[in-house]
């Protein structure tokens, strides 16, 4: 029973962090048909800024975070504003803006790299200690990460779905035309969701690299386990997404505890092609593209 | 109509090419204050290109279109939409993942000219202006239901709604006829006769005549992107060319002995 509950424990908090770095990915290629590659390299930036204002400049976690945020921000805008909207009136967007983004995603990682260096660095946001219940311990820091990610996933539900800006995302990615028609500026919401997507990145590369420390490269690896989830939910579906991700974490786990830890990717990978062969539009999509 | 005023549309040799394909050629016409102009033609004949070049998504080669004497011939769709024109399109167009209601509100609160204020919620005046559309069309009963479950007809009225909740003072209507039953035209066709009741400059294409020449205070006849009629709706009967090259004589006997049974359908 503890041990369940052990692999519980963990298997949520892989989940949560999968959750974490997906939601930005799915929201931005739901409203503009944008797979961003660069999701990667503005995890490591995240991370990174965190650990300088921490570390450096000897500020707060909740600083660091907070920097983490807003340079993930503004590097989203960045990205709309110099490279995806030039390229929004071309032919074959998606596939231009697919490896336009590569190219930023390496920029920014030189830049990384550039800025602390290629060595292994810890990430200094670090909650000690745990609780510890019956036979079973719950590291504060598994609680940080499940507790951020519920209240990225509970912020972006809720300005989705219940705000001004989250109506005009909905109808953009639904019916881009349409919600032109009807006076929605597409421009400033494509801005937008990029902003928001890239503040996700930073935050979560954050948590991610609270466990696993930071390297200029350490983003290649959560975004691919981001777009895996992302094709199994359904490409661009924000809630199925998180849902996907939770479960593929506990999956995880699982797996890890019964056949080891090198078998997890591996079997995460069968299930995404078992995934491609019986539902090729994804676990929550529909046939037609219906989006967020 | 009331002939003192300029018109609210001018459109002064309006033309729109795709490479060498010209879809609309040369094309001059305005559209008064109160009106509702029908446009018809054979397909191909560029009515819905010249939606498209109206409303912004596919700018004018050539040419001027001028809505209350200001120039947006290039201006975005956006900006198009605020300055008064609102549309609805042949196929259905709504946002399908959205309840009724969610899709209303998309046009009163972004319909509406460039407020930057980064309101979270409605404000009172959208939310009056959503209750109003949803009325106006009949759907207001229906609003929490998500628009993707909704039957043809009432797709139809919803993106009615949603144009009308921008509160346009022009309003372009792509065939919104287009498949439905004989019983359901007349119900679209009352809901235009609210619509222009309210003042609203109406402008709309569409194939069936029973509904063209029910509404429209004038109509024009579009072939090859030129316009081939312009005049009554009981004139088009008597117009050779017309007849010719879009009604033919069978469709034409039976609209003039429809035109003869009375003007006025009972609405």
């Amino acid at each position: 029973m503890d041990v369940v509950l052990q692999i519980l424990v963990s298997g949520l908090t892989i989940g949560a962090m999968y959750a974490a770095s997906t939601i930005g990915l799915a929201l931005v290629y739901g409203a503009l048909n944008m797979l961003n590659m660069a999701q990667g390299a503005l995890l490591a930036f995240g991370g990174y800024v965190c650990m300088y204002v921490m570390d450096s400049l000897g500020l707060p976690a909740p600083l660091g975070l907070l920097a983490a945020l807003v340079t993930g921000g503004v590097l989203g805008l960045a990205i709309y504003a110099l490279v995806t909207r030039p390229m929004l009136g071309s032919a074959n967007f998606e596939t231009q803006i697919f490896i336009a983004t590569i190219g930023v995603g390496s920029v920014l990682q030189s830049a990384v790299l550039h800025l602390f260096g290629p060595q292994p660095k810890a990430q200094p946001l670090q909650i000690p200690g745990g609780l510890t219940l019956g036979g079973v311990t719950l590291p504060w820091q598994n609680v940080l990460i499940m507790g951020v990610t519920a209240l990225m996933l509970a912020g972006v539900a809720w300005l989705l779905g219940r705000t001004r800006a989250g109506l005009a995302i909905r109808a953009t990615a639904q019916n881009r035309v349409a919600a032109q028609l009807m006076g929605i500026r597409i421009g400033r919401v494509y801005a937008q969701v990029l902003m928001l997507s890239g503040a996700l990145a930073a935050v979560s590369g954050v948590m991610v690299s609270s466990l696993s420390g930071l390297l200029p490269t350490m983003g290649a690896d959560p975004m691919l386990k981001a777009f895996v989830i992302c094709v199994v939910a359904g490409l661009g579906n924000v809630p199925g997404a998180a849902l996907a991700a939770l479960v593929l974490g506990v999956l995880e786990a699982v797996i890890q505890y019964l056949f080891g830890v090198q078998y997890a990717f591996a079997i995460l990978l069968a299930l995404v092609i078992a995934v491609l062969i019986w539902r090729p539009y994804g676990l929550f999509g529909t046939r037609q593209v219906v989006r967020l | 109509m009331t002939t003192t005023d300029p018109p609210l549309l001018v459109c002064d040799s309006v033309a729109k090419s795709f490479g060498s394909l010209t879809a609309v050629r040369q094309l001059s016409f305005t559209a008064g204050r109160g009106e509702i102009l029908g446009v018809g033609g054979p397909n191909g004949a560029g009515k819905t290109t010249l939606f498209e070049v109206m409303s912004g998504l596919n700018p004018a080669t050539s040419g001027r279109v001028l809505l209350e004497g200001r120039d947006i011939t290039h201006a975005s769709p956006e900006a198009i939409c605020h300055a008064g024109i609102a549309r609805t399109f042949q196929l259905n167009a709504c946002f399908d993942s959205l309840t009724v209601r969610e899709n209303v509100e998309v046009g009163a609160i972004f319909g509406r000219s460039g407020r930057m204020l980064p309101n979270l919620r409605p404000s009172p005046e959208m939310q009056q202006a959503t209750d109003d559309a949803l009325d106006l069309v009949g759907l207001s009963a229906r609003q929490g239901l998500v628009a993707g479950s909704l039957p043809v007809l009432d797709r139809k009225l919803l993106m009615v709604a949603g144009a009308m909740a921008t509160r346009p003072k022009l309003l372009l209507m792509d065939e919104p006829v287009g498949g439905l039953t004989h019983a359901e035209t007349d119900l679209m066709m009352a809901t235009v006769r609210r619509i222009a009741a309210t003042g609203v400059t109406i402008i709309l294409i569409e194939h069936v005549m029973r509904f063209l020449v029910a509404l429209s205070d004038r109509v024009m006849i579009l072939h090859h992107g030129e316009r081939i009629y312009e005049g009554s709706a009981a004139g088009l009967v008597q117009d050779r060319r017309v007849i010719d090259v879009y009604l033919g004589e069978g469709a034409s006997a039976r609209l003039a002995a429809l035109l003869r049974e009375g003007r006025h359908e009972p609405a």
